[in-house]
């Protein structure tokens, strides 16, 4: 409530603020590019190079970027990693006990097409687009630390340019 | 006991249940028949000049025509390895859970049904220890198989 209560004081600061429709959607979501909590999804080697972003060298808290181990508290997903048949289900479970909105990334050549899994395999899902709906793509194998922010950052612009209708349920 | 002394021991010994296929770079490689695999697996690990008590490995094996069972054993006291193999027709492949000779056979013989459909008599829990829960689509190792989604690297 007390966001609310305070919510002109803040609109009226900011700048060209005189539409207070545009400027809350212009609060609302830098707060929310810059905050993106993240649920720890590793299954695979995508899982280090995610660990070596959030470690000192890259460092990204500085984005905003926390882990979070329980997805009620995490606003996006990055799929690090192959995901097999028997945890397609699983991953779906996470993305739906997420909060709205919530964004995906799929980290890697495994979450996009399968990477070197797509021939011969039997237990590898093709692609998790098939599962849940994917904002971001980072392909590599795996993708390194550059990469990775890079997509991070091309996410917070997407969050960024978004309207509040989007916030609607999007599959 | 060197390879070729341990196959000759074996030869030897075994009252002909074990046949030797081929001395193999490591390990000499032995068939036995699946009637008597119980009762050679029980003289591998109690002989007192082998004893194979540690079963490094137990896989599958799809030939096209017909289902290998390969047992790698070892012997930690005495410093040995062997293989033995059992061939298995390709309808209705059935074989004994060797659990009373080596209980870490469990796990690989639960992978080797789910995969190949060995059926493994005697195992007490035959449940899907790799697959999803709810999978019907076959047994994905064998060389015949196929699903609808399941994508053949091209010849190159």
């Amino acid at each position: 409530m007390g966001l609310i209560k305070k919510l002109p004081v803040y609109t009226e600061k900011m700048p060209g603020g005189g539409i207070v429709m545009t400027s809350l959607e212009a609060a609302l979501h830098n707060a929310q590019a810059k905050s993106l909590w993240y649920l720890l999804f590793g299954t695979a080697c995508c899982a280090i190079e995610l660990m070596c972003t959030g470690a000192s060298r890259y460092d990204f808290d500085r984005l905003g970027m926390i882990f979070r181990a329980t997805p009620r508290q995490a606003d996006l997903i990055i799929a690090a990693g192959t995901i097999t048949k028997k945890m397609a289900p699983r991953l779906r479970l996470l993305y739906d006990q997420m909060a709205e909105p919530r964004y995906v990334i799929a980290m890697g050549g495994c979450t996009i097409k399968g990477g070197p899994f797509y021939y011969d395999s039997y237990s590898v899902e093709k692609g998790i687009d098939h599962i849940i709906p994917v904002d971001v793509y980072i392909p590599g194998c795996p993708p390194r630390p550059e990469s990775l922010l890079e997509g991070c950052i091309t996410l917070q612009e997407k969050i960024k340019k978004q309207s509040l209708l989007d916030w609607q349920e999007k599959d | 006991m060197d390879k070729d002394q341990l196959s000759a021991y074996l030869t030897d010994k075994s009252e002909g249940k074990l046949t030797l296929l081929e001395v193999g770079r490591h390990d000499p490689i032995f068939k036995v028949e699946a009637s008597q695999l119980i009762e050679v697996c029980t003289w591998l690990r109690d002989d007192e000049q082998l004893k194979f008590d540690f079963l490094c490995n137990l896989s599958g094996v799809d030939t096209g025509e017909q289902f290998e069972v390969v047992y790698q054993l070892a012997s930690t006291s005495k410093s040995l390895r062997v293989d033995i193999k059992v061939i298995l027709p390709y309808d209705g492949a059935e074989i004994e859970s060797v659990q009373k000779v080596w209980a870490a056979a469990n796990w690989h013989e639960r992978e080797m049904w789910e995969l190949y459909g060995i059926n493994v008599k005697n195992h007490g829990k035959l449940e899907f220890l790799l697959l999803p829960e709810d999978w019907d689509e076959g047994f994905p190792m064998r060389k015949d198989w196929d699903a609808p989604d399941f994508i053949r690297m091209p010849e190159f």
